[in-house]
């Protein structure tokens, strides 16, 4: 759904995304994660035909950004960073203009707002001025925009940003729900958003990709170790020899009452099995085996380089 | 170019300029000065004359016009709506072409409304049709320009003040050079009067309405048109 290749932009000497290369499949949700100012805007406004590149190029629902933007203007629903709306305008007003500017026929458009506004729960709402709405709504609004012409594949900017927790889990509702039927690619700064929705997330820092992957693969990438936790009841001194003996390259750590810290280069779930075997016959009592899951906060962090003072 | 995205972003502008109480403010206003104008010799002199009105009409299309334009793209830049706008399929160019025409129609109101003025003498006088008509349509002609002109500061600017300024300055640039232009040297003198619009201006109120008169108006529209239509298509290097 989206190619890109190389996908670079200058803003005079400043390089505000450089050589990027990613790819999203059909049907994905695929999260852009980074510290403000990592170039997630710039690389959507490329993909979106307002910037053009100033190298590389992309690919978006089978046109390319540099040579016809108005082809993928025409198959991508785009939702800026502030959701800009036409606050003079009343929501029936807004949407049948945005229709229109999207060669619409009237009929068609006239059936769509009718779907859009049942979609995105703006049926009260249709003859009230946007300046007049509050910003949940105000957010639906936005949405409702980038529906109306049913594309196959929706570029959100922050689309949750500014808003109280209660719209932020309605919009995060409504994006799942257009998930199953849509190609998604979102940008946020916020982590538990990504963990909430995403197949797949993309790191960004200073203008390149810093990681792509499933969030189990990232925290892999970004931890190196996998942890697992082992809880013995009896034969704690019995469970570390055997440890000792079967897992050689691992180090074993005692935490508090019984709890014995295992880590090694491997994948986590790879760790818990042999620690299991090596347990097996060892004169121990085994009361919990645990992977340590590595949150996402941790991984962003170590992947973009922040506190590593 | 194509006709339905041009009339769908002329409409909008029409929408965004009407549903505000600054549209109707601003239009009330030029609408008195216009009224003030225009009946001076009515009332002083006793004279059932359109000249005084259409006479100081430039300047006081500088002073006004610029405030129906400010908004076009200056607004747009600085609350965002430019990506909304730009992210749909349509051409700078379609952008350009609509949001003219949705200015021109602002400004077509406000001269229509003023018509009320010279057809109020109707009740007193026969005045002369002919004369009523070609005034007005050099007046539409200048609101044409006033609105291109307009549009062409508004992309020049980020902030509503700033691209009134502009348009002001351009359009009131062009009215003192026109009358400037007895104190310049009679070399200068011919070619202002065939470049500057309010020269032809004049000329048309002479009551000559010639191709070439109308033809400077449409140029003038035209390259201010094309520069604004350059700054947009420029904005994406910026």
């Amino acid at each position: 759904m989206i190619e890109a290749r190389g996908l670079s932009r200058r803003f005079g000497s400043r390089e505000a995304v450089v050589g990027l290369s990613f790819s999203v499949r059909r049907g994905e949700i695929v999260g852009l994660l980074g510290p403000n100012g990592a170039g997630k805007t710039t690389t959507m406004r490329m993909l979106t035909g307002f910037l053009p590149p100033s190298d590389g190029d992309a690919i978006v629902a089978g046109a390319s950004v540099v040579e016809d933007p108005l082809a993928v203007q025409a198959r991508v629903g785009y939702l800026p960073e502030n959701n800009p709306l036409y606050r003079e305008l009343c929501v029936r007003d807004h949407l049948r203009f945005i229709g229109r500017l999207r060669g619409m026929p009237e009929g068609t458009l006239r059936d769509r707002m009718r779907e859009v506004a049942e979609a995105c729960g703006l049926r009260e709402v249709m003859g009230r001025r946007i300046e007049e709405l509050s910003k949940g709504y105000r957010q639906r609004v936005g949405l409702a925009c980038c529906l109306l012409h049913d594309p196959d594949l929706l570029i959100l900017d922050e689309p949750t940003t500014g808003l109280d927790p209660n719209q932020v889990m309605e919009v995060r509702a409504l994006i799942k729900d257009l998930a199953a039927r849509k190609t998604v690619l979102l940008s946020t700064h916020i982590l538990s958003e990504v963990e909430a929705v995403c197949d797949r997330v993309m790191i960004m820092e200073g203008g390149r990709l810093r990681a792509i992957g499933t969030v189990a693969e990232l925290v892999q990438m970004a931890a190196g170790k996998a942890l697992v936790r082992v809880k013995i009841a009896e034969g704690k001194e019995a469970a570390r020899a055997a440890l000792a003996e079967a897992l050689a390259e691992a180090t074993v750590e005692e935490k508090e009452d019984g709890v014995l810290l295992v880590a090694a280069e491997m994948e986590p779930e790879a760790l818990a099995r042999a620690i299991w075997r090596a347990l097996r016959e060892a004169p121990c009592e085994l009361v919990a085996l645990v992977p340590e899951q590595t949150p996402l906060e941790e991984v962003f962090r170590r992947l973009t380089g922040e506190g590593q003072a | 170019m194509r006709w339905r995205i041009v009339r769908a972003i002329a409409w909008k502008e029409w929408h965004a300029a009407m549903d505000q109480p600054l549209g109707f403010v601003v239009m009330a206003a030029f609408l008195l000065v216009a009224g003030f104008f225009f009946g001076k010799n009515l009332f002083l002199a006793g004279l059932a004359d359109m000249r005084p009105w259409l006479e100081i009409a430039p300047l006081l299309l500088s002073f006004f016009a610029p405030a129906a334009t400010m908004r076009l793209v200056a607004e747009e830049q600085r609350e965002g709506t430019f990506e909304l706008l730009a992210t749909q399929p349509i051409t700078d160019a379609e952008i350009v072409a609509g949001k003219f025409l949705g200015a021109l129609g602002q400004l077509s109101l406000w001269l229509a409304a003023t018509l009320i003025y010279p057809l109020s003498l109707f009740a007193f006088s026969s005045p002369d049709l002919g004369a009523i008509a070609s005034g007005y349509l050099a007046l539409w002609l200048l609101a044409a320009l006033a609105a291109a002109a307009g549009l062409f500061a508004s992309s020049l600017a980020r902030h509503g003040v700033i691209a009134y300024v502009l348009g002001f300055a351009l359009l009131f640039f062009a009215w003192i050079l026109e009358r400037a232009a007895a104190t310049l040297p009679p070399a200068w003198q011919d070619a202002l009067a065939w470049i500057n619009p309010i020269a032809h201006y004049r000329a048309m109120l002479r009551g000559m309405i010639g191709l070439e008169d109308i033809m400077a108006f449409a140029a003038w529209a035209g390259v201010l048109l094309a520069a604004a239509w350059l700054r947009l298509v420029g904005r994406r290097w910026a």
